[in-house]
């Protein structure tokens, strides 16, 4: 007999499943259908396409339905299921429940299946004559989307992963609390123990999750059109028109995975402490190299179009781009990457699903490429040098050979896998840089250039004479841009922000012509050209002159085991409320919040000059939590300016404790140091450890609570005020006569852990003895932090959004073609 | 000879020419004392050693971190970073330091740490108050 667990809903759940197996029928069902749609001759028999319809329809229902029930189970907290178990905990917001959504494998496998069945929609509604080909393909590959979702044994091979598997299944709960399930009766009512969600990884929190898996997705999930299309022109041997109707849809999955790579770059910018913008993370590789491809695709693409040269390039970067998107998922799900990637999946036993995949897709390809080998439309006439498409092509041969060395250093595991081997690239950061910067030199340098060539055949003196004006002009501008952002460090440096420069010059000059109806046709790829060199531009200041600015300026710790021949450490440490010199800032802890879990430090930045005026003030807020499971989470904040970014993240914090509570038996003064004892006179200044602290005039007339004053009493205030770099704190300690006794009223300025009494009038000397407490050190809060400078970044982003927007441009160009051809 | 000809020659010599580099920037996993006599930046992998602890102290130093490190022959070096205490050291199940040996104790320019992936199942212990408590893996 089976236990019977209380309090589970399972109701949910095997709806979910439901949806799960019938969206894997469906999507088998329409693929055959329109399989044999195509192999139909009869052009008034639509049976086979209608059925093909009908099935992938319900595959997008069911799609619809798998995401809208593992979102009930998500909001409402059902616990009962492994995934909400792990990915969501009751404290999250609704906005970051919904990243919490695609945190896992089977999310994020949902979230591709459902943009790959909105795509297969449009292309139902506006495929015309493509519809059966390219339909065959896309539910072919939704085929093995949903199967990664089944999560059922087939042979004693478990196939995919699910959702809604119960966290009895996939868990072994009574080794997970042995003491307490090895009673019965606790086994049986188990999700009373189970009172909440792991929760969502920190980093995850962060608004750019909730919007960057979607449009990464979105761009992998479109990769695919380019593919099928390509697929049906080889399959139907419609090899010429296949390019007006494939290249708005190669252009959008090009603007949507590369928006999304982009938005990834940003999230780690914001939410990440490693420092930067792109590290070459094995996962941020996967994705830029279909990008890569396809970009060259696009390319050559368009120099067919015009030329009716190099078709079988072009067929064959579509169809590598694809194959590429499966390996990059192969790479970061198959948790082969497990020893070098921080953030790849770990093995949920799809190693050989991910490679069947790989594996029908290479050989669907290769089996019509050769099948049709011989009628390709192939030309084996060289091309002109001074043509345009001779160096769209030499551009594209530039960009693959480009993506062959990320996908090779990438792959080092796998190689290491294959042969048994352990080796590791010592500095791969760098190793990608190097070779990196060289092909976008490259790359930039083309496609300026090539703006002034035209297609087929160009005069090469009038190609030189128009060139000659943008290389000088390129080379003054380069010369200023070198020397203001001093990048002249490095020779590679100099080249590239010249080529990039030339492309953003050449290019613009080609947006002079816009209003005429042959430079409208040009103004997309011009405009995502110089938004392309401009990004480039940014990342190269960015990266190549960031530089740590907490650094010390007064670097002198003498402390055992630390030797001075080291570098000066990249951390500076601060006590609440003690300013620090570091380089051009001062800076000051002012305070800090706590909004479980996260803690929000405040820390001001101040530029003092030699007249000690403040020529520039700002805050940044930085955060921390202290996880449980993931120790000190701490996300950066960052100043923005036009021209640089000041980039702040905590490396340590002092760790939450009790609070020492107050109770009888305890000095006030035991918590604080031997005091200093001071006769001051109004106007006196001391220095304290956290500020200056100055006398103001006596006040006769204290109001104190709580305490009756006889005439012949004395009582008078002592108002102190401390200024820690502009921020003022004040305390009023207290002396009192009464009768023949003298009392003293200490004040303390908890912030700056200061306890000031006044204990003496010297009525001869006008002066009064103060007696000054302070905090030891270890007592006080403290952080450590560390701040990057990013000078002009901003290119970065402005050059991301200037070629968004000529992609969109070209995008409306070539649909335009496509209803007027 | 033909240009497409020339451009397919220049290409492969790139792509010589850039796994040939590759080969050169390649290393395997050291030890300490193969470390101890080289005179480059060594991987050396290994576990930390959690009796004897960690040791930073923010106060005195935000930029050393010290602990004691076994590597995979068993020897047990003191390491340390120039720098704070890398997040989530005390999960790691095996780390790589990158850097020199000087006088027996290992100068760190670098920690890589493998952690329980954060998508990784983790074994919790759920006690009878509901308290949550980690549970360790055997």
């Amino acid at each position: 007999m089976d236990i019977q667990f209380i309090g589970e809903n399972l109701l949910p759940g095997k709806i979910g499943q439901f949806f799960i197996v019938l969206s894997f029928a469906a999507s088998l069902l329409s693929t055959i259908a329109y399989f044999f749609a195509v192999k139909n001759k009869d052009e008034q028999d639509k049976s086979w396409t209608k059925l093909g319809r009908i099935s992938f329809l319900v595959n997008l229902v069911s799609i619809i339905g798998i995401g809208s029930t593992l979102f009930y189970l998500i909001l409402n907290h059902y616990n009962e299921y492994n995934y909400v178990y792990a990915h969501s905990s009751k404290e999250l917001p609704v906005y970051y429940i919904v990243s919490a959504f695609w945190e896992g494998q089977e999310g994020s496998f949902w979230l591709w299946a459902f943009w790959q069945s909105i795509l297969g929609t449009i292309l139902i509604w506006k495929g015309k004559t493509w519809e059966n080909g390219v339909m065959t393909v896309i539910a072919f590959s939704q085929v093995f989307l949903t199967s990664m979702l089944l999560g059922v044994e087939i042979f004693g091979q478990r196939i995919g992963s699910s959702p809604f598997i119960l966290l009895r299944d996939a868990v072994d709960l009574k080794s997970m609390a042995p003491v307490v399930f090895a009673d019965p009766e606790n086994f049986k009512n188990y999700l009373k123990f189970i009172v909440d969600g792991k929760g969502l990884n920190p980093l995850l929190q962060n608004y750019w999750m909730v919007i960057h898996p979607p449009t990464l997705f979105l761009g992998f999930a479109s990769m695919v059109v380019p593919f099928a299309y390509g697929i049906t022109a080889l399959w139907t041997r419609r090899y010429k028109d296949w390019v007006k109707p494939v290249l708005p849809w190669t252009l959008f999955a090009v603007m949507i995975l590369g928006t999304g790579i982009i938005m990834g770059s940003f999230w780690a910018y914001e939410a990440l402490n490693f420092g930067g913008f792109w590290a070459w993370d094995p996962v941020e590789n996967a994705s830029i190299i279909p990008w890569l491809t396809l970009i060259a695709g696009v390319h050559v693409l368009i120099a067919y179009k015009n030329t009716g040269h190099a078709f079988f390039t072009a067929m064959a970067l579509m169809l590598m781009s694809f194959i590429l998107v499966l390996y990059a998922s192969f790479l970061t799900r198959s948790g082969i990457l497990g020893d070098t990637s921080v953030h790849s999946f770990t093995d949920l036993g799809m190693f050989g699903h991910l490679i069947a995949y790989i594996l029908a897709f290479v050989i669907i390809s290769v089996y019509f490429i050769a099948t049709r080998w011989n009628e390709l439309p192939i030309t084996h006439k060289d091309e002109e040098t001074y043509s345009r498409e001779f160096w769209m092509f030499i551009g594209a041969l530039v960009v693959t050979v480009a993506c062959l060395q990320v996908i090779v250093t990438t792959s080092y595991p796998v190689f290491n896998k294959i042969f048994g081997t352990s080796k590791l690239i010592s500095n791969p950061i760098e190793y990608y840089n190097k070779w990196q910067s060289g092909f976008a030199f490259l790359v930039t340098l083309i496609s300026g250039f090539s703006q002034y060539l035209k297609y087929k055949r160009t005069d090469p003196r009038r190609f030189y004479s128009s060139l000659i004006s943008s290389i000088v002009f390129s080379l003054v501008l380069t010369a200023l841009f070198v020397y203001f952002t001093k990048v002249y460090t490095n020779l590679m440096f100099i080249l590239l922000t010249f080529s990039c420069l030339f492309a953003v010059l050449s290019n613009a000059r080609l947006l002079t012509g816009i209003f005429s109806s042959k430079g409208s046709k040009l103004a997309g790829s011009a405009i995502a050209h110089i938004g392309f060199a401009i990004l480039l531009l940014g990342a190269l200041v960015a990266a190549a002159t960031s530089k740590v600015v907490s650094i010390n300026a007064t670097n002198q710790i003498d402390v055992r085991d630390f030797e001075k021949n080291q570098k000066p450490g990249e951390n500076i440490m601060l006590f609440k409320n003690e300013p620090k010199k570091m380089g051009k800032y001062t800076v000051t802890y002012i305070s800090d919040t706590t909004i479980a879990p996260n803690t929000i430090y405040t820390l001001n930045f101040k530029v003092i000059d030699a007249a000690g005026k403040v020529k520039e003030e700002f805050e940044v807020n930085p955060n921390v939590q202290q996880n449980e499971k993931m120790g000190l989470i701490s996300s950066p904040d960052t100043k923005h300016y036009l021209t640089s970014d000041i980039y702040t993240h905590m490396t340590s914090v002092k760790a939450n404790e009790e609070e020492h509570g107050d109770h009888e038996g305890h000095a006030e003064e035991e918590n604080f140091k031997a005091p200093r004892i001071v006769t001051l006179a109004v106007g006196d200044t001391i220095h304290t450890s956290s500020g200056v602290l100055t006398v103001n005039p006596i006040n006769r007339n204290p109001v104190v609570k709580h305490l009756k004053l006889a005439p012949s009493d004395l009582a008078i205030g002592l108002p102190l005020v401390v200024d820690v770099s502009g921020k003022i704190y004040k305390a009023e300690p207290l002396f009192l006569v009464k009768g023949n006794n003298t009392f003293d009223f200490a004040r303390n300025i908890e912030e700056l852990g200061l306890r000031l009494r006044f204990t003496k009038v010297l009525p001869d000397q006008n002066k009064f003895e103060v007696q000054v407490y302070e905090k030891p050190q270890q007592a006080k809060d403290w952080v450590v932090f560390k701040s990057i400078e990013f000078p002009l970044i901003n290119l970065y982003w402005v050059g991301t959004i200037i070629m968004v927007v000529g992609f969109l441009i070209s995008i409306f160009r070539r649909k335009k073609e496509l209803k007027t051809s | 000879m033909r240009k497409s000809a020339i451009i397919g020659l220049i290409t492969i010599a790139i792509c010589i020419g850039f796994l040939v580099s590759l080969n050169a920037e390649t290393d395997t996993y050291s030890n300490f004392n193969e470390a101890s006599s080289s005179n480059k930046e060594e991987h050396v992998i290994g576990h930390w050693e959690k009796t004897k602890g960690t040791h930073y102290d923010a106060i005195k130093d935000p930029n050393h971190f010290a602990f004691y490190m076994k590597d995979e022959k068993g020897d047990v070096k003191k390491v340390v970073l120039n720098g704070t205490k890398p997040q989530d050291f005390e999960r790691s199940e095996k780390l790589v330091v990158i850097g020199k040996m000087e006088n027996e104790t290992f100068r760190a320019s670098k920690i890589l740490m493998k952690c329980p992936s954060k998508y990784n199942d983790e074994m919790v212990e759920v006690s009878q108050d509901g308290q949550v408590k980690q549970y360790k893996k055997s």
